[in-house]
């Protein structure tokens, strides 16, 4: 264990002593955080929005429900989607994670009528229910207001006649940023650990470094335990940084839990495998980084880092299906944003289970010497 | 002559009862309580401290004889036999047998590509042999390759270890690898690196690399030493400095196994020379022997002398040479006719000479002569 112990704290001063690994680990992630919100802000996919219409009168849509649903996607801006008038909308919204739905209320047309003969004195309303800690949900909801506030001022040149209230379904607390930063924190465990077992796995074996290791009683399983234990460190390293930025420029109120420090650990032990076994097979070290990067960026951008899979293309969801990032991303999302612990608890187990294979089949293929 | 105490036995005596193993008597000899005659060993073949240690489940040595402990004299720190290594259809080591005395200074020669390096690596149990068998400091590489690292150090070619670490540092951690806690001052002022202690691997120089390889290559007091090639890419300065350090081990009693294609490196350091070719070795003897043998008669060279020189000295029987461009006479000295003669020969007929210049014959001349290559033809490093 002394060897574990003597060749960790080599690779920790090491680390401290590189400047480029720590940006490239931590400064990195902290700036896509701020960057990558700003930019995602002004996307223009079209989003998910679902629609609960209870204004139906013997079957037929009433004429100032229908209206506003057409002017909603007159604006190009929604895929709509129809959710049954008959079931409890925001129930629905809940167990379905969606993250807008509007419920167009039972009367809404004749309170629409009533607003327009009283000028104003009464609204009506329509419920804007939403899942804050989603990216979309507040682009969707500005669509949305924007919508009826058109609608209004080309009535009434400004009197509100419509209304949309709000109705949140996930903790005020959390907003876009919580969603994304466990997001960040998945995808750091991922690229910290892929990329320094490739390159170290990769680069000992050029320049020699294995060479003389596997000329010391230090055993290979003891390099393996030190070096999984240095990316696990690493990886709560950046955690704990991207927390912090969370807490102290977002305002985030972040509890750290078990699960969620069981799932990065285990994460980090699973790339740390993927990266060894990549560089297995792609001995040239410049080759082994990007055969990572050929690994990495699709798991980044599809496994729900940034946004909602729900908002890609079907084949596209299909994929991240497979990737054991958008489990690591979605279990820590459970474990930090939603408190749902039995998801988390879930992701946690197929992760360590996969983490634990993929260790075990990259320690027995790594070579420190070929015969 | 170098005795190694075997503590296992030392501390569990046991009646020798069974022969179930043997020691070859010209490598090692048993004491004890006892007197254990020679005539009483069953000399067949080769016995390892593996083959000893199985003493403990109830093997024994000496019929009918038993021993307080047994003390391994051994003076062969490595002992090849008919050692074999194939890559595929490569055959990389073909059958080689040598031994390297404890405290010698054994250096193994050859050209990249002719199988040193997979010797070496082999003897450091790096790799598997394809056939024949090897014992290193009386351990059997394919069964004991543990106890072997223990007791070796090893500079390998083109010594590198992690980049942020200093030098101070690169030898701790070594130490801490075979558990071992040198005085590590001692060591880097060993090295010559006092002044260089504080600073990362990465900012050293290729000279300073390999001092800092030798200083971690003595971190456990190792009794056996590999140096793979290390000199090459060093300037001649930082050349003569490892050479001065490699001296400095076998002063102090180290059995150093070198691997070179620097004849010069050879010539100076070494007590013995293994030739290695094409994976196999074509001479192995002390430099001077493997000269003198092998090697082309010395030239002496008398510059701007007349081309009468030449009829005067072939009538002493010796070959002899004018270059009309430089006005140079080259002379064939052999081992009856020397300087002396022709230089009297050349005055007492008149004939004038200017400067002398005596060229030894050297392991370069050997290397050419035993293989039709010169060690600068290059191949792929196997």
């Amino acid at each position: 264990m002394s060897h574990v112990v003597i060749d960790l704290k080599a690779s920790l001063k090491s680390f401290w002593r590189d400047k480029s690994t720590i940006f490239w680990t931590l400064a990195f992630p902290t700036v896509l955080i701020l960057l990558f919100g700003a930019i995602f802000s002004q996307s223009s996919i079209k989003y998910d929005l679902y629609i609960q219409n209870q204004d139906v009168i013997d079957g037929k849509i009433t004429y100032w429900s229908g209206n506003l649903i057409d002017i909603l996607n007159l604006t190009n801006a929604f895929n709509i989607q129809t959710v049954d008038a008959s079931i409890n909308g925001t129930e629905y919204a809940l167990t379905n994670r969606l993250s807008s739905l509007l419920i167009i209320p039972y009367g809404f047309n004749d309170s629409a009528n009533m607003a327009l003969i009283t000028h104003g004195s009464t609204t009506a309303n329509v419920t804007f229910v939403y899942d804050q800690s989603t990216s979309s949900a507040p682009i969707v909801q500005s669509v949305v207001t924007g919508v009826v506030n058109a609608t209004n001022f080309q009535l009434s040149k400004g009197v509100e006649y419509l209304n949309v209230e709000g109705l949140t379904i996930a903790p005020k607390r959390f907003g876009f940023i919580d969603f994304f930063i466990p997001g960040v924190i998945g995808m750091t465990a991922m690229t910290t650990s892929i990329f320094t077992a490739v390159s170290i796995s990769a680069r000992y074996k050029q320049n020699g470094i294995f060479h003389k290791l596997a000329t010391t009683p230090l055993k290979r399983y003891e390099w393996i335990l030190s070096r999984t234990i240095y990316n696990v460190l690493i990886s709560y390293l950046g955690m704990a940084v991207m927390m912090l930025m969370g807490i102290l420029i977002f305002g985030m109120k972040m509890t750290l839990d078990a699960i969620s420090l069981l799932m990065v650990a285990m994460a980090s032990l699973m790339f740390t495998g993927i990266g060894m076994i990549i560089a297995r097979f792609v001995k040239d070290p410049d080759g082994a980084d990007a055969a990572a990067n050929v690994i990495t960026f699709p798991m980044m951008f599809l496994s729900g880092t940034f946004f909602q899979i729900s908002q890609m293309p079907q084949f596209l969801q299909t994929i991240a299906q497979v990737l054991p990032l958008t489990y690591v991303s979605e279990g820590l999302r459970a474990a930090m944003i939603f408190g749902q612990t039995q998801q988390a608890l879930q992701n946690t187990a197929l992760i360590t289970v996969l983490g634990i294979a993929s260790i075990i089949v990259g320690s027995l293929i790594t070579k420190w010497e070929d015969d | 002559m170098v005795h190694s105490r075997f503590s296992t036995i030392d501390t569990s005596p046991l009646p020798l009862s069974d022969v179930n193993a043997v020691l070859k008597s010209e490598y090692y000899e048993v004491f004890g309580q006892e007197t254990c005659p020679r005539d009483s060993w069953s000399v067949d073949s080769h016995v390892s401290v593996d083959d000893i240690e199985n003493f403990k489940i109830g093997k024994s040595i000496l019929k009918g004889h038993s021993c307080w402990g047994i003390y391994l004299s051994n003076n062969v720190a490595i002992d090849v036999q008919g050692l074999t290594k194939r890559y595929g259809e490569l055959v990389a080591v073909n059958g080689i047998s040598f031994t390297v005395n404890r405290g010698e200074i054994f250096a193994f020669l050859g050209p990249n590509g002719a199988g040193k390096t997979t010797t070496v690596e082999i003897l450091e149990c790096l790799r598997k042999p394809t056939g024949g068998k090897a014992f290193v400091l009386g351990f059997d590489i394919g069964k004991n390759p543990r106890e072997i690292k223990k007791r070796i150090g090893v500079l390998p070619q083109d010594f590198y270890t992690y980049e942020r670490l200093t030098v101070r540092e690169t030898v701790q951690y070594y130490a801490g690898m075979f558990n071992a806690h040198p005085d590590v001052d001692e060591l880097i002022r060993l090295v010559d690196l006092e002044d260089k202690k504080n600073v990362l691997f990465r900012n050293l120089s290729g000279g300073l690399k390999q001092r800092l390889g030798i200083a971690v290559a003595l971190v456990n007091d190792p009794e056996l030493i590999f140096l793979d090639e290390p000199s090459a890419g060093l300037d001649p300065k930082a050349r003569h400095g490892v050479w001065h350090l490699i001296d400095g081990l076998h002063k102090k009693g180290k059995t150093v196994f070198l691997t070179t294609h620097y004849m010069e490196e050879a010539e100076v350091l070494a007590d013995r020379v293994g030739i290695i070719h094409y994976g196999k070795i074509v001479a192995l003897d002390s430099p001077q022997s493997l000269i003198s043998e092998n090697g082309k008669r010395n030239l002496l060279i008398l510059k701007k002398t007349s081309p009468q020189a030449v009829p005067n000295i072939e009538k002493l029987g010796l070959k002899a040479n004018y270059d009309v461009t430089t006005g140079d006479v080259t002379v064939h000295l052999n081992h009856t006719v020397g300087v002396s003669e022709v230089l009297h020969s050349l005055s007492s007929t008149g004939v004038p000479f200017g400067e002398l210049q005596l060229k030894r014959s050297s392991l370069e001349d050997v290397f050419l002569n035993l293989t039709g290559v010169s060690l600068g033809e290059e191949e792929d490093n196997v």
